[in-house]
């Protein structure tokens, strides 16, 4: 088994954000002032997966048309040893919902087979692997607000310990109605409206062709100090001439970000909530949407926190093309 | 490479609350099929399960936090560490998701109010996160939710953190409660034998679903080739169908493969296999078909043991693993519970009697729905 250093750089090779209204290019970028309307995707499915997905959930065709715009954006084809790792924190939101309404009292007491079936919360990642034919480790990550990072974590773990050489990571999520049904399974603000999406990077170890790199995905201690965390990012990544800037995530408040901005005074913040609303995978829409061409090159740091107060940070890096 | 070292085991079955009377039931050949008493279905009379003793435990989605804490104080018990151990700790969470949790809060309310209100489902991560805060663990906390591999990929991303130092000591738990939804599913799936699982039988004809949580505390040490170790492991994608194997096996065999090759063992190491042995049709055929692929005329004896504790689903990585690892430990490899009559079309037959614990290395395997295939090598000296 080839074995890679810590110091192992890992190379984004291409990478795609499909948003809640269908959007996947920075064109097509809205700002959301409410829930977005429900989005129907068999049409992009059949566009962009080239095939009709009939039996397929949302939260699969959401992975699928992501996944597959990410694949389609490389300059040659993704091999078939390509590690998948899937992000999302509340999977099949929709399928469990329809098969507990039939299941349950005063339901028939029977599942529909294809509802039960679309309802296991890995069925996204055998998706995606299917359709890239993709024969390799797979993994469906379910952590809340660290789907996504933790998903990005392995896969970069696994790649600087040579274990794969390449990977597709993703974060997916779905939103569900009512809205005060699913405030149920996710805690936003009355102002910050309900998201969903599909955000995918496909990662390698090899340099060339690269639009990007991943340099870090830390997990930091629950008091962490967000000012220290940017401090070493500058002191440690930030190259000469390059700006820094803020991804603030889900659970940063904006009183933080007003202090994080105010502690560096160059320190740039880009809101890609606004764009995609609240879920737990945001995450992912916000990176992968930093290379929405023309990109925009420097460091950027994703910062988020979770129910419990811990924190995660990404660094990446978007090469000028 | 530093071993990671197993040192501590939990569990809570339908034997009872820890390893040890698991260990006890399958040494006396006892199947832990019990009746179905958490609720009923319209096809209850069709089915077996294995359900644990709710007695011990609150009720509601409250008894999977206090199942999964109780696995852990067993597993650190074993260990002879206390509470503190864990602070700097890992904790990865396996299971298909916490269904069950949620039809159990709805069930009490719908007894309580006679109202029908749908509950939140709880999103498993969230479980996991609250039983940290409880066992006052600050390391990194994820879950895996990949099916029936689930618990067992958990245990391989846990060692995965503990070879690149993100933490000294990983506790892996997995965790399934008996669902109606999920026993409505398969059974639309035609998926369950109404006399249980016989494994790699002639007669079979599918599962026997139970409920069970297993903890399996890990920790990294020097590797001198003693004491319980996890060797190894691989999981790998499986593209032939969302809920049946390429027919061959020739992805279980390719699994088997690279758990191997990641151990750095070669088939003729492997000293016994616990099989997945779900009791499903094509499931058996696909993994006999691999076995006999990979180990040929040197087949070491396998075993099936989902007709002691049921399939546990996303928990039965660290289920079985305690449970097979116990009976190792107490001497003995369980005979297949359920086999009677071999399959002359799968040309190959599993343990029907108790055996000697062998020395060597044990290779345990977990085939999942959505094509998710893990495969653990451990070594018990």
């Amino acid at each position: 088994m080839h074995k890679n250093s810590d110091s192992q750089p890992v190379y984004i090779h291409a990478a795609a954000a499909l948003g809640p209204h269908g959007d996947s290019t920075r064109a097509e970028r809205r700002v959301l002032h409410g829930d977005p309307p429900p989005l129907e995707l068999k049409a992009l499915v059949k566009t962009v997966v080239g095939v009709s997905l009939r039996q397929a959930s949302h939260l699969v065709e959401l992975a699928a048309v992501g996944s597959q715009l990410c694949i389609k954006r490389l300059s040659c084809p993704v091999p078939e040893n390509t590690a998948v790792y899937l992000g999302t924190g509340l999977a099949e939101v929709r399928k469990n919902e329809a098969v507990f309404r039939q299941v349950m009292p005063p339901g028939p007491g029977l599942a529909s087979p294809f509802d039960f079936i679309n309802a296991a919360n890995n069925m996204a990642a055998f998706y995606v692997a299917k359709l890239g034919n993709l024969r390799a480790r797979n993994l469906t990550v379910t952590q809340g607000e660290y789907s996504f990072e933790w998903a990005l974590h392995l896969a970069a773990a696994d790649l600087r310990a040579g274990e794969y050489r390449q990977a597709l990571v993703g974060g997916v999520d779905e939103n569900s109605r009512p809205r005060v049904g699913h405030l149920l399974r996710i805690a936003l603000r009355d102002d910050q409206p309900m998201g969903e999406g599909s955000g995918w990077l496909y990662l390698s170890v090899a340099a060339e062709q690269a639009c990007g790199e991943l340099i870090e995905v830390q997990y930091a201690a629950r008091n962490m100090d967000a000012v220290q965390v940017l401090h070493a990012a500058l002191r440690t990544w930030q190259q000469p001439g390059e700006s820094l800037t803020l991804l603030p995530g889900l659970r940063i408040e904006p009183a933080e970000i007003q202090r994080l901005a105010q502690a560096l005074p160059d320190l740039r913040v880009q809101d890609y909530l606004g764009l995609c609303g609240g879920f737990h995978t945001a995450a992912a829409f916000g990176i992968a949407a930093l290379f929405d061409a023309p990109v925009t090159p420097g460091l950027f740091v994703h910062l988020n926190r979770d129910a419990s107060g811990r924190a995660m940070f990404c660094a990446v890096r978007v090469y000028q093309t | 490479m530093s071993a990671i070292q197993i040192r501590g085991l939990g569990l809570v079955s339908s034997y009872g609350i820890g390893v040890a009377c698991a260990v006890e039931g399958m040494r006396a050949g006892r199947t832990g099929i019990t009746p179905l008493t958490l609720f009923s279905l319209p096809f209850q009379n069709q089915i077996q399960v294995n359900q644990f003793d709710h007695a011990p435990f609150p009720p509601g989605s409250a008894c999977a936090t206090a199942t999964m804490e109780a696995v852990a104080q067993e597993a650190l018990s074993e260990a002879r560490l206390d509470a503190d151990a864990l602070r700097d700790a890992a904790l990865v969470v396996g299971t298909s998701s916490f269904l069950f949790a949620g039809e159990a809060d709805y069930r009490r309310t719908l007894a309580d109010t006679g109202a029908a209100v749908m509950p939140p489902l709880p999103p498993p991560g969230q479980v996991a996160l609250r039983v940290a805060g409880q066992l006052g663990i600050e390391g990194p906390v994820l879950t895996l939710t990949t099916a029936c591999s689930s618990s067992a990929n958990a245990l391989l991303v846990a060692a995965a953190l503990l070879r690149r130092g993100a933490a000294r000591r990983a506790l892996v738990i997995g965790v399934e409660g008996l669902s109606a939804v999920a026993l409505s599913g398969f059974h639309s799936l035609l998926l369950l034998d109404p006399e249980g699982c016989r494994p790699f039988d002639a007669g079979r004809r599918g599962m026997q679903i139970g409920e069970a949580v297993g903890a399996v505390l890990l920790e990294t040490g020097d590797d001198d080739g003693s004491g319980d170790r996890l060797l190894g492991g691989a999981n790998l994608c499986d593209t032939h169908h969302m809920t049946s194997a390429t027919p061959d096996g020739s992805a279980m065999r390719s699994v088997m493969e690279m758990a191997l090759a990641d151990a750095g063992l070669q088939p003729a190491d492997v000293a016994v296999i616990k099989a997945h042995g779900t009791g499903s049709l094509d499931n058996d055929t696909a993994e006999a078909a691999a076995m006999r692929a990979l180990f040929g005329a040197s087949l070491p004896p396998f075993t099936g043991i989902k007709r002691y504790l049921g399939h546990t689903l996303g928990a039965c990585g660290a289920v079985e693993l305690a449970a097979f690892l116990g009976c190792l430990r107490a001497g003995f490899v369980p005979p297949t519970a359920g086999f009677t009559q071999p399959d002359s079309a799968l040309r190959i037959t599993p343990l029907t009697g108790l055996r000697p614990a062998p020395k060597g290395a044990a290779m345990l395997n977990f085939f999942g729905f959505g094509g998710n295939y893990a495969s653990l090598l451990i070594a018990h000296d």
